[in-house]
């Protein structure tokens, strides 16, 4: 590849990228000039609906466990190994979290920890296991990525209702009468509007250390490129003696990492995991995929499509409760699934590494 | 790929195939496996003791529950309270299946109705989820006798039974709207007596759930025109982080008290609730004792008493009284619905609050108050 095609193609990014950028500015711009002009229309109710405080810190909350997920999508299909498993990790990490921390005792302390501490870590641990479990079947049994991360979807799906059945006789958990809580950062919180950043759970403060700290290890350390190469071309990686295995099976951990984070905090928020249906998940880890997919593989790019959809949910249930204007909500959680298809059919910007989804195959025999 | 790696990468995705299979299309398809062995065991026992004892159970029951299964301390566990009670009442014996899709309706429906050992007297359709393969179902069984809760089916064949949700939710909206405008503080929540307004959240869209929000803005504006409902649908009887999102967002605008039709979804709004110091009214049993880490702000619940439907029915059947081709209406009168003050709180609530509900209760019985089931 030339200087000359990098630049293009950093070009193309940028110009992209401020395409986004200005086109969210300008519905916004248009928006707050409509609603400023007719302040008693749905614009003026959607403008103060966007600028109050409540949205924010309700959007940043939502958007938690999207873009943990997204954030592991990431890694593990940078490295080559495509994982639609990730609402099963956030469905088998969001259990085990308050399982482990009702079996250890809500209110009790081990190690100076509390117990909702250790069913955050148990949280993330179950996760970083299943996808162990996922990677192996994937990298050393070569079995197909798509159909084993639909596995580990269904099993999250039947095992964690399953397992609440069995401990507590019904598919919820029992309420911990617990949750991680509020972290407050004394004046900064008093801001208007931006105060909702100091505001807010632990898991928004992880979540705002967590994107610029992935987008970081990606794509300016030796490991960040060794995810690429081994997505992009793992042969040229094995080429130069890195083993293209041992860079996968990283990159899939850290996404079973990064998925129970978002689990984990997603169920020790409320104190209780809740198995009916599609259990508290709910499609949380696909919206996820559709949001790096959006993102174009860019952490920072996920977490503003994660940003996008939770803000959209947060407009949308506040704007239901505007008399008269009710937009179905059937209709709101189509929205990320449409703007995906808009984008990869129409914008065609994204681009999914050159090895994703097949195995990479060392040559020596000595298995 | 050699055979070896070929025959290995085959086994692996075959068992992740049948791990999937098991894992089943929605929730836990290993419960319903589960209940399966279980109620064939139970069909085991009951022909056993068909031959060993002369007088058999007065009738056999066959439970198909609703979506969600047995634990969901609400629609299911009343139901199964109902052919508990009638069992100890009546001495009839029940075996259960829980769906765990739609499609496994109509299977579980024909299952019960086919069964010779034992001859199934009534097959309980437990939601309105199973009217579609309850209309397609009983036609085909004719001697079959059947109940649906909570929706209608016409067959002369079927038992339907309905609850006015509307009733008891007028009666926890008068609650509501009596307990806004005033000074009260119990447990961990206050309310402002400045505030006009109050929630309710709803789960799915659906007409049923629009009862509910009717009867509750009816009850609303029977104790003050002024005071405006916030309303919301979270989309999903699921998502409790949506729901807690949707009630804080009421809360943050003022309300003071959040009713909620939305199943588990609303533990959301109790949470919600509790982190910010305010009330929330319970649905379908009484949710100050099915959730007592809540019951600091749980207010009242409006409980839907699905056991009486169950029962009834069966005491119907035991005494050769089925009225197929009838249904059944369970308002505030046959006290199918009511408003149940909360275990901790209900002792706070101010007797002349809680006298102008029995008034408005009086009231509902004699016809006095119309209320919408419908939201305009």
């Amino acid at each position: 590849m030339s200087t000359t095609t990098i630049d293009r193609l950093r070009d193309t990014e940028l110009s992209y990228r401020a395409t986004l950028a200005g086109g969210a500015l300008s519905v916004f711009l248009l928006i707050a000039l409509l609603g400023l002009a007719f302040p008693s229309s749905i614009w003026g109710n959607f403008l103060a609906i966007l600028t109050s405080r409540s949205t924010l810190s309700s959007a940043l909350r939502l958007s938690v466990p999207i873009t943990f997920a997204a954030l592991g999508g990431i890694f593990s299909e940078k490295a080559g190994v495509v994982n639609i498993g990730l609402e099963g990790l956030l469905i088998i990490s969001a259990f085990t979290a308050v399982i482990t921390t009702a079996v250890v005792g809500p209110e009790m302390t081990v190690v100076g920890l509390p117990a909702i501490w250790i069913g955050f870590f148990a949280g993330i641990l179950s996760s970083v296991l299943f996808s162990a479990l996922f990677a192996v079947v994937c990298i050393r049994f070569k079995a197909d990525q798509i159909i084993a991360g639909l596995a580990v979807w269904l099993i999250a799906l039947g095992l964690a209702p399953f397992a609440a059945t069995v401990y507590y006789g019904g598919v919820n958990t029992d309420n911990l009468g617990t949750t991680l809580g509020t972290w407050t950062i004394p004046v900064l919180s008093d801001i208007p509007f931006f105060g909702a950043f100091f505001d807010a759970d632990p898991a928004v403060y992880m979540m705002l250390v967590a994107v610029p700290a992935s987008w970081y290890v990606l794509n300016r350390t030796a490991f960040g490129r060794h995810v690429r190469a081994s997505g992009e071309n793992p042969k040229a990686l094995d080429t130069v003696g890195v083993d293209v295995s041992r860079v996968r099976y990283a990159g899939v951990l850290l996404s079973g990492f990064l998925a129970g984070i978002g689990g984990s905090a997603l169920s020790l928020g409320l104190g209780q995991f809740v198995g009916n249906n599609q259990t508290m998940v709910n499609g949380k880890g696909f919206i996820a995929i559709v949001a790096y997919l959006f993102g174009n593989y860019n952490p920072i790019g996920a977490f503003g499509a994660s940003f996008l959809f939770a803000g959209l949910e947060a407009a949308q249930i506040r704007l239901q409760q505007v008399p008269g204007y009710a937009i179905p909500d059937s209709l709101i959680q189509t929205i990320p699934y449409v703007t995906v298809l808009v984008i990869l059919a129409l914008v065609g910007r994204t681009r999914i590494p050159e090895a994703a989804g097949e195995h990479y195959d060392t040559g020596d025999d000595n298995r | 790929m050699d055979r070896r790696s070929f025959v290995k990468a085959a086994g692996v995705a075959g068992i992740a195939g049948l791990a999937g299979c098991t894992g089943g299309p929605s929730e836990g398809s290993q419960e319903t496996t589960a209940t399966t062995t279980e109620s064939s065991g139970g069909e085991e026992t009951t022909a056993a003791e068909q031959t060993t004892e002369e007088s058999g159970p007065s009738a056999y029951v066959g439970m198909v529950y609703a979506l969600g299964g047995l634990g969901d301390k609400s629609f299911n566990d009343a139901a199964k309270r109902g052919i508990e009670e009638a069992t100890s009442e009546f001495g009839v014996e029940y075996d259960e299946a829980q769906p765990s899709a739609a499609e496994e309706f109509p299977q579980f429906q024909r299952r019960f109705a086919q069964s010779s050992n034992p001859d199934y007297d009534l097959v309980s359709c437990i939601g309105y989820a199973q009217k579609s393969a309850l209309a397609e179902t009983a036609p085909n069984f004719p001697e079959q006798n059947f109940m649906i809760v909570d929706d209608t089916v016409d067959e002369d064949n079927v038992a339907s039974y309905l609850f006015r949700e509307e009733q008891g939710s007028f009666q926890v909206g008068y609650l509501a709207g009596l307990l806004t405008t005033q000074e009260f503080s119990a447990g961990s929540g206050s309310t402002t007596p400045d505030s006009k307004n109050v929630g309710f959240v709803g789960g799915v869209d659906a007409p049923l759930i629009r009862k509910f929000q009717a009867g509750f803005e009816a009850g609303v504006a029977h104790a003050d025109e002024e005071i405006t409902v916030d309303a919301a649908y979270a989309g999903s009887f699921s998502d409790s982080a949506k729901g807690k999102e949707i009630a804080t967002s009421m809360y943050d605008n003022g309300a003071d008290i959040v009713y909620h039709a939305a199943g588990g979804t609303g533990l959301g709004v109790f949470q919600a609730a509790k982190e910010q110091g305010k009330f929330a009214i319970g649905v379908d049993s009484d949710q100050s004792q099915t959730e007592p880490n809540y019951s600091d702000v749980i207010l009242a619940s409006m409980v839907k008493r699905v056991e009486s439907a169950v029962y009834t029915s069966v005491e119907n059947v035991v005494n050769d009284e089925f009225n197929g081709g009838t249904t059944t209406t369970l308002g505030l009168e046959e006290d199918g619905v009511a408003a149940v003050y909360g275990a901790e709180l209900g002792s706070e609530i101010p007797q002349d609050v809680k006298d102008s509900l029995s008034e408005s209760r009086e009231a509902i019985i004699a016809g006095d108050i119309e209320i919408p089931t419908t939201t305009e």
